[in-house]
């Protein structure tokens, strides 16, 4: 991988978010609850609107993508087990995987760009990472709305 | 908290205090703030400063209207048909916020054919509110880009309790107030940490951090980070049951911390027989009250001012406590008397701070895990705040996402109080707090200052139920329910309206507990102590007053 040119980097990338985009579109069909059938769609539709993004910093080479990360990283999906996906998943169980998926998405751009030959694709490779770390950031801000129901 | 929680996902207040000053709207509910949570209520008031709407809606006259923009004098016991014919009307003219029903909540048709059967016309006829009024509320709600409501025990005291918090939930998701800054749905919690102990797991069902003793994965976590082979899945009694069970045998041994349970269960006559026929009644306090009377053990404990460890307030913020005074005599830290409880037992707690017991805590928590000393050393934090690199929350639910996923609505059909006034018991008693005193006055009563302030129990009566009487502000009055009789000094005055008295608990020499009944809510097992049915008597006269005397501590 360290040997990809930057439009190979893209396709990959591009491929990452069909595969998320098709991932979450699915289990949103075979999803029990109402919510969380709403969420994985809102998630598929997110993937989608990356993939867009992606295809067109892919095209327009006059486009300079940089992307600087988060303000803050809260480190939830870190903290965080990964559920185990069924049909019967609960909402918060949903914003959990997509958190992880983000969260593996940031560790496999960041292992890219350490292992980057030129600065121009370390650059590229960084800013998809913190790409990711902005989408996990949000889906952890919701996991915070949702992951921690009270019993009584 | 579980009818928000069954609403929401979570029980707690959905915004902060601070965001109150700016509300565009306040509607307040069943909350006498200015008595019972003062510093919230300043909150409030700069709020009505800055232009805000103020609807406080209580069937008395309380301090806080005198602020307010309208009061509106409800029913006791009538808030279900009330919200229902607010929300009716909101409906009716079309004021519904559809996209925030359409996105965020569950079953919005459900709410919206249920309310139909409340219009404003019917729901007045319940709820003793003018319909002019209703629509005038109704529409202040409507048109408004927001608003807070906020709420107490006038909401959560009754027999319908928690159907009283759902409609309150149903009426700020009509109106998509739910996830807005300034905005939301408040509990305004009792003591200084109320919330601090739900939190940390004092109630029969959780574990900290509301985590179900019956969820297997729950209970083995815990299991494992406290080093037992396994522990108890199957929830506890809620207090009500507790004590009753003490009668038949089923609880033998009651273990009383900072509670004088005498003086706060409803109908006290019955609550001492109940402790009487305990094996074993241990109770830890600071001071002897009614409850102590009937121990066969007492722990002194330490007081707030001799304690090391934190507060969780209201609005859902852990706040740092410091030792200021070196406790007196015996008495100890609750958690030091735990630990020697546990070790003569033949298990060590491992408890030996308070910071200790939170690190305990912190380890196996979900929504308190990132709260560290440390980071409250100046300035306290709100939960959820699951992480150290996380700022805590301020507002719930900004995302548009509810706990539980999306919000739930209940179609609620309001039932009358348990104990209706009748030809024997014509009057309504609904009791409370005052703000000079503190609970059952364990600790205001032992104040000199307070004391002198207010020294003893009024009832509160209404001019026209006083004059058909006979009954002057002074005179000696006999109050009677079917509990039990106390004799008490009565306090003419326009705060309650006709048929309506109303009374605290914080005298053990007339207190409202012996009075009150003890039907609840079968949810949380919440006693009715808004209402139940009284008749008043004059015993004695007083010494006679001229009505323009006034006294600062009875406005």
């Amino acid at each position: 991988m360290g040997s990809m040119d930057i439009e190979q980097i893209f396709s990959a990338a591009i491929e990452r978010e069909i595969e998320a985009n098709q991932f979450y579109a699915g289990v949103a069909k075979s999803a029990a609850n109402d919510s969380v059938r709403q969420i994985f769609t809102e998630l598929a539709r997110d993937e989608l609107g990356h993939k867009e993004l992606l295809e067109r910093f892919k095209h327009d080479p006059t486009l300079d993508m940089r992307i600087a990360a988060p303000s803050q990283d809260f480190k939830i999906a870190e903290a965080t087990e990964s559920p185990r996906l069924s049909i019967e998943m609960k909402p918060a169980d949903a914003i959990a995987l997509a958190m992880k998926k983000e969260q593996q998405a940031v560790e496999f751009y960041r292992g890219l760009a350490r292992s980057a030959k030129d600065s121009v694709t370390r650059e590229m490779l960084e800013s998809l990472a913190n790409m990711e770390l902005g989408h996990k950031h949000r889906l952890e801000t919701v996991f915070v709305d949702i992951g921690y129901p009270e019993a009584f | 908290m579980a009818g928000l929680a069954a609403s929401f996902g979570s029980g707690a207040m959905t915004n902060s205090i601070a965001e109150l000053q700016d509300a565009k709207v306040l509607f307040v509910i069943g909350s006498n703030t200015t008595e019972a949570h003062p510093v919230i209520s300043y909150f409030m008031k700069r709020a009505v400063r800055k232009g805000a709407v103020l609807i406080v809606n209580d069937p008395r006259r309380i301090d806080l209207t005198r602020w307010a923009t309208m009061h509106v004098q409800h029913n006791v016991g009538s808030d279900v048909a009330y919200i229902n014919g607010l929300i009716n009307e909101i409906f009716r003219n079309g004021w519904a916020r559809e996209e925030f029903l359409a996105t965020c909540t569950e079953n919005p048709d459900e709410i919206r054919n249920a309310v139909k059967a409340y219009p404003v016309e019917k729901a007045s006829k319940i709820c003793g509110v003018p319909v002019d009024t209703m629509k005038k509320v109704a529409r202040i709600l409507g048109e408004s880009e927001s608003a807070s409501v906020c709420y107490t025990l006038g909401i959560t005291e009754h027999i319908c309790g928690t159907d009283n918090v759902k409609a309150l939930a149903n009426l700020q998701m009509v109106l998509g107030n739910i996830g807005k800054y300034a905005a939301g749905l408040n509990p305004l919690r009792g003591q200084n940490n109320v919330q601090g102990a739900c939190d940390m797991g004092a109630l029969p069902n959780v574990f900290h951090t509301y985590q179900p003793v019956d969820n297997p994965a729950a209970s083995a976590k815990m299991a494992k980070a406290w080093g037992v082979e396994k522990l108890p899945t199957k929830p506890g009694y809620k207090m009500p049951t507790m004590l009753r069970k003490a009668r038949d045998g089923g609880t033998k041994i009651l273990y009383c911390v900072g509670d004088n349970t005498v003086q706060t269960e409803p109908n006290m006559a019955h609550t001492i027989e109940e402790l009487k026929a305990l094996e074993l009644l241990v109770v830890c306090d600071i001071f002897p009250n009614m409850t102590t009377e009937y121990a066969h053990v007492v722990f002194p404990d330490t007081s707030w001012g001799e304690e090391d460890g934190t507060f969780t307030n209201t609005e859902r913020r852990v706040q740092r406590v410091r030792r200021a005074l070196t406790p007196p005599g015996q008495a100890r830290s609750h958690w030091w008397v735990m630990q020697e409880l546990g070790t003569r037992l033949g298990r060590d707690l491992g408890f030996t701070s308070g910071r200790s017991i939170w690190e305990d805590m912190r380890a196996t928590s979900t929504s308190l895990a990132g709260i560290t000393w440390e980071r409250i050393e100046r300035q306290g934090l709100q939960w959820p705040c699951p992480t150290v690199e996380h700022p805590g929350t301020p507002t719930l639910h900004l995302s548009g996402k509810f706990t539980r996923g999306k919000g739930l609505f209940h179609a609620l059909s309001w039932i009358p109080p348990a104990e209706a006034p009748d030809a024997e018991y014509p009057l309504v008693l609904s009791t409370g707090r005052r703000l000079w005193h503190y609970h059952s006055g364990t600790q205001t009563r032992n104040s000199v200052g307070l004391e002198a302030i207010f020294p003893e129990e009024l009832m509160e009566i209404s001019p026209s139920d006083a004059a058909a009487m006979g009954i002057r502000s002074g005179d000696m009055v006999k109050a009677t329910s079917r509990r039990g009789a106390i004799t008490v000094k009565a306090w003419v005055t326009d705060r309650s309206p006709a048929g309506v008295c109303w009374c605290a608990f914080h005298f053990y020499e007339a207190c409202a507990n012996v009075l009150t009944n003890s039907a609840f809510d079968s949810v949380t097992e919440t006693a009715e102590y808004k209402a139940c049915a009284i008749r008043i008597e004059k015993v004695s006269d007083g010494v006679p007053v001229a009505p323009s005397v006034s006294r600062q501590a009875r406005p």
